[in-house]
């Protein structure tokens, strides 16, 4: 009963990484001239003639001589991560959406809604038994592991109203992960979404693993938020102030419930909304420095509050800061970016006769080093509940966290295009609470199909 | 009475300080510098003009940062190149800027390539393994200053039509831009006579308009596809190609990478030619300065004095 149906998806995980492999190997190797003959599809492009008589009568000496030279063009274009266009330029928010339209050479005319499929996957290997992987798009057991596939369709509904729409399908089912309404012409900057979606708290909080720049989420974000990152059904108010710099303030009410989403809140416990004191309220502030035309500064600052079931109004409340910082020289010809990107979380929560409190983060960088090549390092830190005296204390949700946790990342990503993505991943986890070290490595597939999302910042 | 006459006065500090001092009749946004370039002329100091790109950045892939999107806020009018050249990064701008006078479909919105003649209109179908293919048509086209006239009489129309006072203005802008530009031109053309006909070889598909214009024939790109880097194999392939068709010019953007080019152009033997990826409009270059720069440097190539 268990090994039939979860044949096939395997089987599918080896047909396509492989083909995955191959094509990233095409698009690096192109074909050798003597069977460049174009398949049908390429006819509309007006190519250049590769006229198969004039292949190239070329010494070795020459073929190494342009190998050398395009080795050394590392000033080849920047190109921009996967990810997709949110409803504001700080939202970290990928939800495939694009106010632009299928051309209609693609859509054939009815061109109404956008449509993109994302797959993730990746083939794991863990050095524990009991992998601590919270995320619920990570991977958590040897072999091979769908990560996701993500169903993202959007459109505008009228001059008043824009629809986004994420769907996940899993192994085991489908979930609707964001669907939600965003408002168009409210006046005075202000912007308004409706629906279940993913908070704007913090940086990584509101992206889909297609943005991130690791296979894995940050553990501080499962710990906190749950496997899913924090979101909920309610309702978000934006607003962009009228102040020189850019300055965006966002508030949102949602639902307190949800194991995987609403983890230090009332998570999965069948709590009702008797009062306002019952939502999760979100809040948070984004400042836009650009330091020069080539160096950045983006600027969090977030809050969450909200119930919890250890006791009547009992309330978990958790604070962040997060900190992007990206060099990207457009001044002058070159493809090399350098990212730094940090949050730090603190939570503090009511339990009977008692508040906990406890703080993680994460700090990662990320060099492209060309254009199609990246690499990262990621460091992450998580500090066990201590009481109001400063003892360890027995955390509710994860008993066994009595002390420090740290992980190290490393991960080196490949582009064969902007819509396909090869990354190959190791880390060492130093749980306090365990007799040795975890060690994991990741292998991981991402293909983009579908509207071109435009990238947010 | 006192407390009334420090009330105005406090009044009279406030307002101005809130009073925004002598600012333009029309705050326009572009987003290449060419654009900007030519937005300038037709608004001269009627408008406020932005460039949202620099000439330096591939127009591809430019950052959705957040000061391009107040830039957007404040914006009366966008003006796009349009034909998916900015669709990596324009839509989330758009939508953050929360300014819905520049939205898709609206007055402030001037897709610039609605004005101009296109190619490279794919017949077929398209899709994404023909590299990054532009459905609508080939987006480089404001290296045609016939185009780039289509383009500022377009721009003329719009800013008459969103700030009709001043439109005595823009005609005359206009009609002093279309002079300047078309006597230069006819210099251009002359200068330039010598290019007709000559095989080329280019780094990306941004010589069609160019080649439309003065006459040139690009037979090869070094781009395997557009968008993909080169590769050994196919670099081997266009330079066989470029040596059996006497290739005269390798030409790239400032913006794409110097080795490939560098060595493709040794070796035909060609000249290699930087064209300007764009006007350096914050500088206060204009378009037909950019234009002059770019002839100069074909001009030179043609001599067979490269870089």
């Amino acid at each position: 009963m268990s090994s039939h149906p979860r044949r096939n998806p395997r089987a599918l995980a080896v047909v396509l990484a492989a083909q995955l492999s191959a094509s990233a190997a095409w698009a690096q190797q192109s074909t050798p001239p003597s069977t460049a003959s174009p398949p049908p599809a390429d006819a509309p492009a007006p190519a250049a003639p590769q006229s198969p008589e004039e292949a190239p009568a070329l010494s070795p000496e020459e073929m190494a001589e342009i190998e050398r030279a395009l080795g050394t063009d590392t000033s080849t274009r920047a190109r921009p991560s996967g990810d997709t266009s949110p409803a504001s330029p700080t939202a970290t928010n990928d939800s495939g959406t694009t106010p632009l339209k299928l051309p209609n050479a693609i859509s054939g005319g009815t061109n109404f809604l956008n449509l993109s499929f994302i797959l993730d996957m990746a083939l794991a290997a863990f050095s524990s038994k009991e992998p601590l992987q919270g995320g619920g798009h990570d991977p958590t057991r040897n072999g091979f592991n769908l990560q996701q596939l993500e169903l993202s369709i959007g459109s505008v509904v009228d001059p008043y109203f824009r629809f986004d729409s994420n769907i996940v399908f899993s192994q085991f089912g489908v979930e609707i992960e964001e669907a939600y309404v965003t408002t168009l012409d409210l006046p005075a900057n202000l912007q308004v979404r409706a629906g279940q979606f993913l908070t704007r708290f913090g940086r990584i909080n509101a992206t889909h693993p297609h943005a991130w720049d690791f296979v894995d989420q940050p553990f501080v974000m499962s710990r906190y938020f749950g496997a899913e990152g924090n979101r909920g059904l309610g309702v978000e108010g934006s607003w962009l102030t009228p102040l020189p710099w850019y300055v965006e303030v966002i508030g949102s009410a949602t639902d307190a419930t949800g194991e995987a989403t609403a983890r230090s809140f009332f998570g999965a416990s069948a709590e009702r909304v008797l009062s306002p004191l019952d939502f999760q309220l979100t809040g948070a502030v984004k400042q836009f420095f650009p330091l020069s035309d080539d160096l950045s500064l983006m600027w969090g600052l977030s809050a969450a509050t909200g119930p919890n079931d250890t006791g009547y109004r009992n309330h978990s409340t958790i604070y962040g800061t997060d900190l992007y910082l990206k060099f990207r020289p457009i001044t002058s010809q070159s493809a090399q970016q350098l990212v730094l990107q940090a949050e730090v979380l603190y939570r503090r929560r009511q339990v009977p006769e008692d508040v906990l409190s406890d703080w993680g983060g994460y700090a990662q960088t990320v060099w492209r080093f060309s254009n199609r090549w990246a690499t990262g390092l990621r460091y992450e830190f998580g500090s066990p509940a201590k009481t109001q005296e400063g003892r360890i204390a027995t955390d509710p949700l994860d008993p066994e966290w009595i002390s420090n946790r740290q992980r190290i990342t490393a991960a080196v990503t490949f582009w064969p295009t902007e819509f396909s993505r090869l990354r190959l991943q190791a880390a060492t986890d130093r749980v306090g609470w365990r007799e040795s070290p975890d060690y994991s490595a990741f292998l991981a597939f991402e293909v983009v199909t579908g509207a071109h999302g435009a990238h947010a910042f | 009475m006192r407390s009334l006459r420090l009330f105005a006065a406090l009044c009279a500090a406030v307002v101005s300080l809130t009073a925004v001092p002598a600012r333009a009749d029309l705050k326009v946004v572009a987003t290449l510098p060419d654009l900007a370039a030519l937005a300038k002329a037709v608004g001269g100091d009627k408008a406020d003009v932005t460039a949202l790109a620099l000439p330096t950045q591939d127009p591809h892939f430019v950052d959705a940062k957040p000061n391009l999107a107040l830039a957007l806020n404040r914006a009366d009018l966008l003006i796009a190149a349009g034909l998916d050249l900015e669709i990596g990064w324009l839509p989330t701008l758009q939508m953050g800027a929360r300014n819905n006078r520049i939205q898709t479909g609206n007055p402030g919105y001037l897709d610039a390539s609605r004005s101009v003649s296109l190619l490279e209109v794919p017949a077929g179908q398209v899709d994404r393994s023909q590299g990054d293919v532009h459905p609508g048509g080939n987006p480089h086209y404001l290296y045609d200053p016939r185009q780039a006239l289509k383009v500022a009489v377009a721009i003329e129309a719009r800013m008459s039509q969103l700030d009709a006072k001043n439109a005595a203005t823009y005609k005359a802008n206009l009609g002093k831009f279309t002079q300047e530009l078309q006597t230069a031109q006819a210099g251009w053309e002359k200068r330039l006579a010598g290019l007709k006909g000559v095989p080329v070889i280019a780094y990306h598909r941004t010589t069609a308009y160019l080649q439309d214009w003065l006459g040139f024939k690009t037979i090869a790109f070094l781009e395997p596809k557009p968008g993909i880097p080169p590769n050994p194999s196919h670099v081997a392939q266009v330079l066989a190609q470029g040596k059996s068709s006497q290739v005269k010019l390798v030409l790239k953007e400032d913006y794409y990478p110097d080795n490939i080019a560098k060595l493709v152009a040794s070796k035909v033997p060609a000249a290699l030619v930087t064209l300007p990826g764009g006007t350096d409009f914050r500088t206060g270059q204009t378009y037909v300065q950019r234009m002059d720069l770019m002839v100069g440097r074909l001009e030179k190539g043609l001599s067979g004095k490269g870089e």
